[in-house]
């Protein structure tokens, strides 16, 4: 019914809106129930896996099973005349039945981290980066397990999603919404981005008194976007989804945030 | 007499063995099967359950009453994110309607470009898929636009 309200009054001015994220670079962060039942079933699957058939890997008789020998922690074998508080041991393999084996890698000693040494222990990258520590909003590096999305600051100082004009009076070439949206954000960010439009599709739409903003999607998938035309905006920023609730105001957020992406 | 003693010497001169050293070898035989059987017999066992399969898990009352909980949780926990997923696509949906059904009234044209078919449209290569932690470069800043 709102549709057909707004169809009948004077035409408003058409406007593309661009929601443009940057997909998380990290897996999300396990909450304590996510971790305690990958724990639990990990060591489920562990007790009930079969024996590691190190004859297979190491033969018999050489200095490479000798090594690896050597580092197993050995099982306790049944003794008659003895009693075992924990069961009888029944020994297969050199793994007690009853209980997971635990498989012991032998180390070589390192002589100094050479890095293109392929044996090299390897050593994660931080999830965390230098722009979570600054907490440097303007750097796409933050927040790696969360998608970020771009807000700007317009002349009246509240954060938004970057809108541009759709000249909907041009007789010929008239441009379509998510080419609108594309050449508005170069103009404002930058030619040397890549970004992807997920559709022609405005995946919703933004009514004020003056104009309707019809949201269209996109990804960054390289680049950066640097700050251009800083007449009409004064800063931006990439924002998480609980970030951008605090910045801007209710009604606002409301509107728009089934577009955003949960995390 | 001489002749034959001569001639028979030279005989055993020419059959005397030579020893022969050969690395490796067996001296003495274990089960008889040559390595090759030997190797695939291995090669098979390291495959079947005999031998290798631990003890079944006998789970007291109160433990199997622990295990069904937690599936339970997790069965619970799982059809919560999924309600919630299936909830907020279902709101997406009712956002893009509500947006199409505008455009259409306000301008038909637009609204024409926007429902035109993109049929072979893929995801990017480049768009990475999460992992557990970062690559060495975070972003690829240094892109330049193509011609």
């Amino acid at each position: 019914m709102s549709v057909k309200a707004a169809a009948s009054s004077i035409p408003k001015a058409v406007k593309a809106g661009l929601v443009l994220s940057r997909v998380p670079i990290v897996t999300p962060e396990l909450n304590a129930l996510e971790n305690k039942y990958y724990q639990y079933q990990a060591e489920l699957e562990r007790r009930l896996m079969w024996t590691f058939p190190s004859y297979f890997y190491f033969k018999k008789g050489t200095l490479a099973e000798r090594r690896f020998q050597s580092v197993q922690k050995g099982v306790i074998s049944k003794q008659p005349g003895v009693w075992f508080p924990k069961g009888v041991p029944d020994v297969r393999h050199n793994r007690e039945r009853s209980q997971k084996q635990d498989i012991m890698l032998p180390r070589e000693a390192s002589e100094g981290s050479n890095k293109s040494d392929v044996s090299r222990p390897i050593v994660p990258n931080s999830r965390t980066t230098k722009a979570d520590e600054n907490n440097d909003i303007t750097s796409l590096d933050r927040k790696l397990d969360r998608t970020l999305h771009l807000l700007v600051k317009d002349d009246k100082g509240s954060w938004v999603l970057p809108s541009f004009p759709v000249d909907i009076e041009a007789k010929e070439g008239k441009k379509a919404l998510h080419e609108t949206a594309e050449v508005g954000l170069r103009k404002i960010g930058g030619e040397d981005i890549n970004t992807w439009t997920v559709s022609n599709t405005p995946a919703g739409v933004l009514q004020s008194e003056k104009d309707l903003q019809f949201l269209i999607k996109s990804h960054i998938i390289a680049g950066e976007f640097k700050l251009k035309d800083e007449k009409s905006i004064k800063e931006f920023a990439w924002l998480t989804k609980d970030e951008i609730k605090k910045a801007v105001d209710e009604r606002y957020f409301n509107s728009i945030q089934y577009v955003l992406a949960e995390n | 007499m001489l002749a034959s003693a001569a001639s028979r010497k030279n005989a055993l001169k020419v059959v005397q063995p030579s020893l022969n050293f050969v690395r490796g070898k067996r001296t003495k035989s274990k089960g008889g099967l040559n390595p090759q059987a030997q190797r695939i017999i291995t090669q098979l066992s390291v495959m079947s359950a005999s031998r290798k399969q631990p003890k079944l898990l006998k789970l007291s009352r109160e433990d199997l009453i622990k295990h069904d909980m937690i599936q339970a949780c997790w069965a619970q926990y799982q059809r919560e994110l999924r309600e919630k997923r299936t909830n907020l696509l279902k709101l997406q949906y009712e956002n893009i309607e509500e947006a199409m059904n505008l455009l259409e009234q306000v301008d038909p044209e637009l609204y024409e470009m926007a429902n035109a078919e993109e049929s072979g449209k893929r995801v990017p290569l480049e768009l990475r898929v999460p992992t557990q932690y970062p690559p060495n470069n975070v972003w690829y800043y240094d892109y330049k636009k193509k011609d």
